[in-house]
């Protein structure tokens, strides 16, 4: 087996022992599955970026400029800014859904690979270096910003049918979770680097479309769904700012924002044809 | 102002100065944008028609949303939302950046932080101010009702980041207006060896030369035709009437006069022999024809159409392969009567075909052609600008927290004072709280 194959199954493994520990740990709380985890999580996560490390180095094409590439960095993305949220606020509790999307997209992306074939004339450009990685690293906050929305919303709904029986398993379960206002700060927090790498993607993807196509807007369908999601994480700024819209609505917008960008990322790329779909 | 202009200006200010009302424009903006995503933009109305119901098709090509971007909906929820920022930021951003010291019932806000302190009401005071000082807070003092307040700020210069970003956002609609307004763009096709000319430019473009590489690749799905390379040499003629010689590629366009042009496309033109009983129709066959391209057959209600280039056909099957590199071409025609498709041919390179009525067909030579696109846009530098000031807005919005602390010093006894310290920020509490208990638990072993 090929070096960066080898390194993307020892990922995918990582990921989900990984995943399996912590989703565990979100529910019994047991110290020693939350220490299994976390080691998992770096080591599926350093795996990942050697592994396109070493595409670039043994094939001398950038390696992001497939579905293949372009997901496995988003994966990497989710986790690598996921450590680093949860070693600033202590957020291990969540790990377990963000390690199982990463192994789910990183799957994904296998399926997608093709062996090393040479860009296309439009592909062959100083920006794909630059545009691919910011794009995708939004992508991955605002994968982030999702999970921890979905924890703030199950917490919601849950204090609301048993937040009133103190002292039940449950609403003990409940307490160990940050209080609803932390998880809508993270949240917060994580579109806050979101929204500027994408505002960033959208800008640079337009000057490397001014150098390739004559325009910097065409409106492919890629840009308009881009362009959509930015709306949608511009609402959730915009809502933010208001006190009684803080909190439950404004995270079901970001998950909102986050199914946007899948689409954006996968549907339009395998669905829509466009300007864009040599990317799968 | 008569009362019920009055009225009428403070209803509009009311309404677009609502961020609710911005966030439903957006709404509608996104709407529209999903819209031009998921209907294919620009396409002939047969195309919905087949694509759809027929109640969807027709509601498409009504609403114009067969062409939403550039629909009345669309340039106008676009103002709308300019209309919104600008009210908002005159009559809500503006104003807010700068809030006025003023004194604040320091338990009643909910970040707040009450302690005690040994030494008198100057000492303590200057104290604190060291502490916080030290730790980037700009210190300021005032006297309200006798009683003394210290105010101190973090970032208050952040407090312009949505100004800043806002600004962007109407720079970046300025240099798209620009384009509307003087620029021009579109495609321009140069069979080699003939030139061309922009109609709104006076700049000739000759194409020397196109050649393209593609690569067959074997990957694991099977065998995979990837293109390489396109490449167009030229010579052009500016408004300076020196002739030179450039290449355009794929991603390195050429400037000439202000205006770019891109690598795009290519094809194949080819050139007929199209004779009738035996005699060469001499405008006809002088003519190289680009795919796509059709012509009238003189004398006669039959038209006959290029539709396509065929770079290989296999030998064995006499059908077209994958293979986009040029082997054994052929080309696709496809002929009518009145209007009447009769069929359409697969015809090789040096064959020939009946078209009837004494007509020959004969495609004698194939020859490459490059696809530009040009475009003239004075307003490139308005929008990067624009997008430069809009993204640095964002950036000093969301990490940058401007917060203020209001800070009374009260003696209890001459050498005791109580001191009370409570928070406000632009976003809120939630996110300043963590910081702001550090702060305290610093500030107070400081200042005991």
């Amino acid at each position: 087996m090929p070096p960066d194959e080898l390194l993307v199954a020892v990922a995918l493994c990582a990921y989900t022992l990984g995943a399996l520990a912590l989703l565990t740990y979100f529910f019994s709380r047991a110290q020693w599955l939350r220490d299994v985890g976390i080691p998992l999580a770096i080591v599926g996560c350093v795996a990942q970026f050697v592994q396109l490390g070493v595409r670039f180095e043994t094939t001398h094409i950038w390696p992001l400029l497939n579905l293949y590439g372009s997901l496995s960095l988003f994966a990497a993305m989710s986790v690598a800014i996921y450590i680093g949220f949860a070693f600033r606020y202590n957020l291990w509790f969540a790990g377990g859904f963000v390690l199982a999307l990463a192994a789910i997209f990183l799957a994904y992306g296998v399926t997608w690979y093709e062996g090393t074939m040479p860009p296309v004339p439009s592909l062959q450009s100083y920006w794909a270096k630059i545009h691919v990685p910011i794009v995708v690293s939004s992508y991955a906050a605002f994968l982030v910003a999702f999970v921890f929305s979905c924890v703030y919303l199950v917490k919601y709904y849950a204090e609301q049918s048993f937040g009133a029986q103190a002292g039940s398993p449950v609403a003990r379960w409940l307490s160990a979770l940050p209080s609803l206002p932390q998880l809508d700060v993270i949240v917060y927090r994580a579109v806050a680097i979101g929204l500027p790498l994408i505002s960033i993607g959208i800008i640079t993807g337009a000057m490397w479309a001014k150098e390739a196509w004559g325009a910097y807007w065409q409106w492919d369908p890629k840009e308009t769904a881009a362009l959509f999601s930015w709306i949608i994480y511009l609402a959730y700024m915009h809502l933010h700012t208001r006190h009684a819209w803080r909190g439950l609505r404004t995270n079901w917008v970001s998950v909102i924002g986050f199914v946007s960008i899948i689409f954006c990322y996968l549907g339009v790329n395998i669905w829509i044809s466009g300007l864009h779909s040599y990317k799968v | 102002m008569t009362a019920a202009a009055r009225q009428f200006y403070a209803e509009f200010v009311r309404t677009f100065g609502n961020v609710l009302f911005a966030v439903s424009l957006f709404v509608v903006w996104g709407a529209l944008t999903l819209v031009g995503v998921i209907v294919d933009q620009g396409q002939d109305p047969s195309i919905y028609f087949q694509s759809y119901a027929a109640p969807i098709a027709r509601a498409i090509l009504r609403l114009d949303f067969d062409n939403v971007y550039h629909s009345p909906w669309y340039v106008g929820i676009i103002g709308l939302i300019l209309l919104s920022l600008a009210v908002c930021t005159f009559k809500r951003v503006i104003p807010a950046r700068l809030p006025p010291l003023r004194p604040v019932s320091v338990e009643k806000i909910p970040l707040h932080a009450t302690f005690e302190a040994e030494g008198d009401a100057a000492s303590v005071r200057r104290r604190l101010a060291d502490s916080l000082t030290a730790r980037g807070w700009r210190m300021r003092e005032r006297l309200f009702g006798g009683v003394e307040w210290s105010f101190a700020d973090k970032h208050n210069w952040a407090r312009r980041g949505v100004l800043v970003a806002h600004a962007g956002f109407v720079i970046v609609a300025a240099g798209t207006t620009l384009y509307w307004a003087r620029g021009f763009s579109g495609d321009l096709a140069v069979v080699t060896g003939q030139t061309s000319q922009v109609a709104q430019t006076k700049m000739l473009m000759r194409l020397d030369k196109f050649a393209y590489t593609i690569d067959p690749i074997m990957t694991k799905s099977g065998m995979v035709y990837q293109p390489i390379d396109y490449v167009s040499h030229v010579t052009v003629t500016g408004n300076d009437g020196i002739p030179k010689r450039m290449i355009v590629r794929v991603n390195h366009p050429i400037d000439v006069d202000g205006t770019l042009y891109y690598q795009s496309s290519y094809g194949f033109g080819t050139q007929f022999l199209i004779s009738r009983d035996g005699r060469a129709d001499p405008n006809l066959s002088s003519r190289v024809f680009l795919e796509g391209d059709s012509f009238d057959l003189p004398g006669s209600e039959r038209s006959v159409l290029y539709e396509r280039f065929t770079p290989t056909v296999d030998k064995q099957s006499g059908m077209p392969t994958a293979d986009p590199r040029v082997s054994d071409p052929a080309v696709v025609v496809a002929v009518s009567q009145a209007g009447n498709d009769l069929g359409e041919a697969l015809v090789p390179l040096g064959g020939a075909i009946d078209l009837g009525g004494g007509w020959r067909l004969v495609p004698k030579r194939y020859v490459l052609y490059s696809g530009f696109q040009y475009r003239n846009d004075p307003g490139v530098p308005l929008v990067g600008i624009g997008a430069f000031v809009l993204l640095s807005g964002l950036v000093i919005a969301f990490y940058f927290l401007p917060a203020r602390l209001y800070v009374r010093v009260d003696p209890i006894s001459p050498q005791r004072c109580q001191v009370g310290i409570a928070a406000t920020t632009v976003k809120g509490y939630d996110v300043f709280e963590s910081e702001f208990a550090r702060l305290m638990a610093a500030v107070k072993s400081e200042s005991a």
